[in-house]
C-alpha cells in the first residue's frame, strides 16, 4: 500500500464494507494508534450487496488527518454511537459512522497531503472494521481503489469529535475511532482503549494530535457550514453549472489538459437516489483531488451509475446506457451558449449510438462538424471572438465527451484546434480568421490523417511479400488500406482476421475484403494461439502511442501481440503521428474506458447473462482499450518513417517544435 | 548516403562546377571516413581493459583502428579471431595483430560458442547499422552476437555513422542480397543447394553499445539520430 497515494472513498451504494489491518499491525504503529488506529465502522446493513472490501492498512506515519469527507448532498442523518473502539482493529458492529449513504467521491486524492474538506465533497465511506487476512491481500491489488486508511478517516472524524470534547487534550482518544461528521452528537467516551499502546510515545502523539486537533477545528467549522447548506448545494449547483460551465470550460482549456479529457461528473441527488454513486470526472489522473473538485462544480449531467461495479475500475465512470439522452437535452439546450451546433449534436449522436468508430472516423467527424460550427458562427457583441469562440468549442466538446469520452487522438486534434484559434491576430475581421481556421482544419485533416495514411500504406507494403500470411485484429481503418493496396499491387498473400466479442469488428472488415477477392480466414480471440502458428505478420492499428513506446489499442490487440511475441512473429503498429502521445501508461486500470452494458449482446440460445443487473453478485466488465508494452511490438510505421517504438518520444521531441503538432 | 543526397551540388546548372563538387564530396567523404575511424578508435579503446580478451569476427578497419590505439596505449589484451569464411578475411586480422604486437588466436567458425566463455568481449565491425539499431555485417556476426548475448558478454560494434541507413528488415531475407562463392574443396553433386549470401541482420536485442564518431550509442539512439539525420 502506497500512503502516498490517494484514498479513494468509493462507497457502494448499499454498504461498502473496508477492511483494515489485524491487530498485529496495529501494534506495531503507536503512533497510528493516536490519531485513529481503529476504524469506524457502520451498521452493517443485512440486505448490502457483498461487500468489496477495500484493504487499509493503518499509517505507519500517521498523517495529518483531514475533515471528514462530507457528501455534497446532504446525507441521511447519520447514527452515532459513540464506542470506544479497541484499538486493535477489532470488529465493532455497533459503531456507526458514516451515513449510509454516501454519495461519495472516489476521491481520488486520498493522500495524506491533501483530502482537505474544502476541497470538494470526499466521501465518507462506511467502513466495517474487519481484521481480515483477505481483505489485507486484496488491499494491494486495490489500493488504489480504496481508501488506503480507513483509519485517516477516522482518525479525521474521531478527533472532530474528540476536538468538541477535550480540546486540550487529544493525545487521549487515541483509540476512537469514528468517523462522524456531524459534530453536533456528541461524543460519549474517549476512553483510550489500547491505554498502554498510547502511553508509550505519549509526546510524539501529543504533539501530532495537536496539530491534527488544530486542523480539525477549522475543518470542523467549514464542516458544519457545509452540512447545514447541503441541502441547498445541490439546487445551487445546477444553477450554478450554467453559468460555471463556461468559466470552468475555459479555465479547463487553459489547464493544458493535453488529452482533453473534459469530461462532465454526474451530480448526485443522494437524497432520492441512494443507489446512485458520486463520481468524479474521469480525468487523466484521477488521484488529483482538485481535479476530481473542479470537475464536480462542471458537473452538467446526471448520469445513472450502474449499480454493480468491478473494484479494479472503479475510476472510471460507467453510465446506464441509453439514460444519458434525456438529461444532455435537459441541461444542454435551454442555454444559448452551451447549446451544441446541430452538426456536433448529430455527430455526438453517432458517438453515442456507435455508428462512428475509429480514431481516425471519429477525429474527422468531429473537426468536419467544427468546420460546421465556425462558418455558421458569429461573434456575439461585446466579446473577442478568440475567447468567445474557444468558449464556444469548449462547450462543443463538453457535450461530445458526455456522449462518449474523447479518444487520444481527438485531444490532440482539440489542442491543435485550439491553439490555432489562439494565434489568431486580433486584426483579423472576422470572416478571415474564420476562412483561416477552417483552411487550417482542413490542413490538419490532410496533412495529418489523409496523408499520413497513403504514407504509411506505401511503407507498410514494402514488408509484405508473396506467400504471406498477414495476421490483424478487429478492425482498423488503416490496416484494412494497407491490405487493399498490396492486394492491388498483386501481392499474393492471404489474411487472417480475429476477431472478439462483444464488438465483432472484424466481420466488417472480413466482409469487405472478401468482397475484393482477399482470401481471408477469420477466427475468435480464443484461437489466436493455434492460428498464429501459421502467420508471418501481423499489422496492428493504434489509438495512441505513448511515450514509453505503449501502444494504447483496442481490448485483445495486447493478447494478440503478446501471442506473436511468444511465437516471434514481427508485430507491425501502424499509426500517424498525430495520435503520437507524451503519456506514459503502465498498465490498462488506471486509464481506460468502459463501453455501456447494456451493448454486450447474450448469444441466441444461452441465457445466462439474462438479468444480470438484478444480480447483486454478478458484475460484467466490457473494457475498450488495453496496453501493449513496447517489447511487444517489432516496428511502428508512421508517415514518417518505419521505427522502433523508442523512437516514439524522439518524434514528440522532434515535430512539437512544429506548431502543427 | 546523406553526404551524398544532401550535397546542393546537384543544383547547379553548369554541369563541370556539378562534377567538380561531386569529385570534392567524394574526397571529403575519404577524409570524413578517416576522421571518423579515429573519433571511434578513441571512444572504443576506453573500453578495452588490461587482462581483457576480445572476440573479433573478420576483418573490419574500424575495429582494427580501436585494437591498434589501445595497443599503442599500452594496454595489454589479447585478441581471438575467427576465420570469416568465406571470405577469410580473419587471417589478414591475424596477420595485422602480429605486426602490431597482440597475442593473437585464430579459431574456426564453429569454434565461437567454444571459446566465448574465455572472452570478455565481442567487437566487430558493421557494414551499415539500420534504424531498428541491428547491424549487417559479414555472415556468421548474428551467430557470434546471440552467443555472446546468452553467456551474458558485451557486444560492441564500431560503425561511422555514414553506415546509417533508413532501412528496418524484419528477417534475413529482408535485405539486398549479396552472395559470394564459396569454395567447399570438394567436388559437389549439382543437386546440392548452397546458401550463399555474404551477410546477416543482427537484431537490436544482441547488441549492447555502438562506438561511432557521433558517440557511443544504445541500439535505440541509432533511430533517434536518423530521424535528426533525415527529418
Amino acid at each position: 500500500m502506497d500512503s502516498r497515494r490517494g484514498s479513494r472513498f468509493v462507497i457502494d451504494p448499499k454498504i461498502r464494507q473496508v477492511g483494515f489491518v489485524p491487530a498485529g499491525c496495529e501494534s506495531e504503529n503507536p503512533n497510528a494508534s493516536s490519531a485513529v488506529a481503529a476504524i469506524a465502522n457502520v451498521d452493517v446493513n443485512p440486505t448490502s450487496d457483498s461487500p468489496s472490501p477495500v484493504m487499509i492498512p493503518p499509517r505507519l506515519a500517521d498523517p495529518l488527518p483531514r475533515a471528514a469527507p462530507l457528501p455534497v448532498p446532504s446525507p441521511p442523518p447519520r447514527k452515532h454511537t459513540s464506542v470506544e473502539i479497541p484499538l486493535q482493529g477489532s470488529y465493532n458492529p455497533t459503531d456507526s459512522v458514516l451515513g449510509t449513504s454516501p454519495p461519495f467521491s472516489p476521491a481520488s486524492n486520498g493522500r495524506y497531503a491533501g483530502v482537505p474538506s474544502s476541497e470538494g465533497p470526499d466521501l465518507s465511506p462506511s467502513f466495517v472494521s474487519r481484521a481480515s487476512s483477505a481483505m489485507e491481500g486484496m488491499s494491494l491489488r486495490e489500493d488504489h481503489l480504496g481508501s488506503p486508511s480507513a483509519s485517516r478517516f477516522a482518525t479525521v472524524g474521531e478527533y472532530a469529535m474528540f476536538k468538541q470534547q477535550q480540546p486540550q487534550q487529544p493525545a487521549t482518544a487515541v483509540t476512537k475511532v469514528y468517523a462522524s461528521s456531524l459534530p453536533q452528537e456528541p461524543v460519549q467516551s474517549f476512553a483510550p482503549v489500547g491505554k498502554e499502546d498510547s502511553s508509550k510515545p505519549l509526546k510524539e502523539r501529543t504533539t501530532k494530535a495537536e496539530r491534527r486537533a488544530k486542523q480539525e477545528a477549522d475543518r470542523e467549522a467549514k464542516r458544519i457550514a457545509k452540512e447545514s447548506a447541503g441541502a441547498k448545494v445541490v439546487e445551487g449547483e445546477a444553477r450554478a453549472s450554467s453559468n460555471v460551465v463556461g468559466k470552468a470550460s475555459r479555465a479547463q482549456s487553459q489547464k493544458k489538459d493535453s488529452a482533453s479529457e473534459k469530461r462532465l461528473s454526474a451530480v448526485e441527488k443522494a437524497s432520492e437516489k441512494e443507489k446512485k454513486k458520486e463520481i468524479p470526472a474521469p480525468r487523466m489522473q484521477f488521484d488529483d483531488q482538485s481535479r476530481v473538485a473542479k470537475a464536480k462544480k462542471r458537473a452538467l449531467i446526471e448520469q445513472t451509475e450502474t449499480k454493480h461495479r468491478v473494484e479494479l475500475f472503479r475510476h472510471l465512470p460507467q453510465f446506464v446506457y441509453g439514460a444519458q439522452l434525456p438529461s444532455l437535452e435537459a441541461k444542454f439546450f435551454h442555454d444559448d451558449a452551451m447549446h451544441p451546433h446541430p452538426a456536433v449534436y448529430q455527430v455526438g449522436l453517432q458517438y453515442l449510438t456507435g455508428d462512428i468508430t475509429g480514431g481516425n472516423a471519429r477525429c474527422i467527424a468531429m473537426l468536419s462538424a467544427f468546420k460546421e460550427l465556425i462558418k455558421d458562427y458569429c461573434t456575439p457583441r461585446e466579446r473577442t471572438l478568440i475567447r468567445d469562440l474557444t468558449a464556444r468549442v469548449n462547450n462543443n466538446v463538453s457535450f461530445l465527451t458526455t456522449c462518449r469520452p474523447l479518444c487520444i487522438s481527438m485531444g490532440n486534434a482539440i489542442r491543435f484546434l485550439k491553439t490555432r484559434i489562439a494565434k489568431l491576430q486580433l486584426t483579423l475581421s472576422e470572416s478571415d480568421a474564420k476562412s483561416l481556421i477552417i483552411a487550417e482544419i482542413d490542413r490538419f485533416m490532410q496533412e495529418k490523417i489523409n496523408y499520413a495514411d497513403n504514407e504509411i500504406t506505401k511503407l507498410a507494403v514494402t514488408k509484405i511479400k508473396d506467400g504471406d500470411v498477414i495476421l490483424t485484429y478487429g478492425s482498423s481503418c488503416v490496416v484494412e488500406t494497407i491490405i487493399l493496396h498490396a492486394f492491388s499491387l498483386g501481392k499474393k498473400f492471404r489474411v487472417v482476421i480475429v476477431d472478439s466479442r462483444p464488438k465483432l469488428e472484424g466481420k466488417g472488415l472480413l466482409r469487405r475484403l472478401l468482397g475484393r477477392g482477399i482470401s481471408c480466414t477469420y477466427s475468435h480471440i480464443n484461437a489466436v494461439t493455434y492460428i498464429i502458428q501459421e502467420v508471418n505478420k501481423v499489422f496492428l492499428g493504434a489509438s495512441s502511442i505513448l511515450s514509453n513506446g505503449t501502444v494504447y489499442s483496442r481490448v485483445g490487440s495486447a493478447s494478440v501481440a503478446m501471442v506473436a511475441n511468444a511465437f516471434h512473429v514481427p508485430v507491425m503498429i501502424c499509426c500517424e503521428t498525430y495520435k503520437f502521445h507524451e503519456r506514459v501508461q503502465l498498465d490498462s486500470i488506471c486509464f481506460n474506458e468502459l463501453d455501456a452494458l447494456v451493448k454486450i449482446p447474450g448469444r441466441k440460445g444461452l441465457s445466462e447473462l439474462e438479468g444480470w443487473s438484478q444480480s447483486s453478485h454478478l458484475k460484467l466488465l466490457n473494457l475498450m482499450y488495453d496496453v501493449m508494452p513496447a517489447d511487444y511490438v517489432s516496428m511502428i510505421i508512421t508517415e514518417l518513417g518505419m521505427v522502433p517504438p523508442t523512437s516514439v518520444p524522439v518524434i514528440l521531441r522532434e515535430y512539437r517544435k512544429d506548431p502543427i503538432l | 548516403m546523406c553526404y551524398v543526397t544532401r550535397t546542393s551540388a546537384l543544383e547547379y546548372e553548369d554541369i563541370e562546377v556539378g562534377k567538380a563538387r561531386l569529385i570534392e564530396r567524394g574526397e571529403q567523404i575519404g577524409d570524413i571516413s578517416l576522421k571518423a575511424r579515429k573519433t571511434i578508435a578513441m571512444l572504443g579503446q576506453d573500453f578495452i581493459r588490461d587482462g581483457s580478451t576480445i572476440l573479433t569476427h573478420g576483418f573490419s578497419r574500424v575495429v582494427l583502428s580501436i585494437l591498434k590505439l589501445a595497443a599503442a596505449n599500452k594496454k595489454h589484451f589479447s585478441v581471438v579471431c575467427t576465420e570469416g569464411r568465406p571470405d577469410s578475411t580473419g587471417l589478414q586480422m591475424a596477420k595485422e595483430m602480429v605486426a602490431i604486437g597482440v597475442p593473437i588466436t585464430l579459431i574456426i567458425d564453429s569454434a565461437v560458442a567454444y571459446t566465448m566463455e574465455s572472452v570478455d568481449m565481442l567487437l566487430v565491425g558493421a557494414d551499415g547499422v539500420v534504424e531498428s539499431g541491428g547491424i549487417i555485417n559479414m555472415i556468421g556476426t548474428y551467430q557470434a552476437a546471440m552467443v555472446a548475448r546468452s553467456m551474458n558478454k558485451p557486444v560492441y560494434v564500431a560503425a561511422e555513422s555514414y553506415k546509417f541507413a533508413r532501412m528496418y528488415p524484419l528477417d534475413q531475407k529482408a535485405m539486398f542480397p549479396s552472395s559470394r562463392q564459396v569454395d567447399f574443396h570438394y567436388p559437389l553433386p549439382s543437386a546440392v543447394q548452397v546458401e550463399f549470401s555474404s551477410r546477416d541482420y543482427t537484431p537490436p536485442q544482441y547488441l549492447t553499445l555502438l562506438f561511432t564518431d557521433l558517440g557511443v550509442f544504445t541500439p535505440s539512439a541509432v533511430s533517434d539520430e536518423l530521424i535528426q539525420l533525415y527529418l
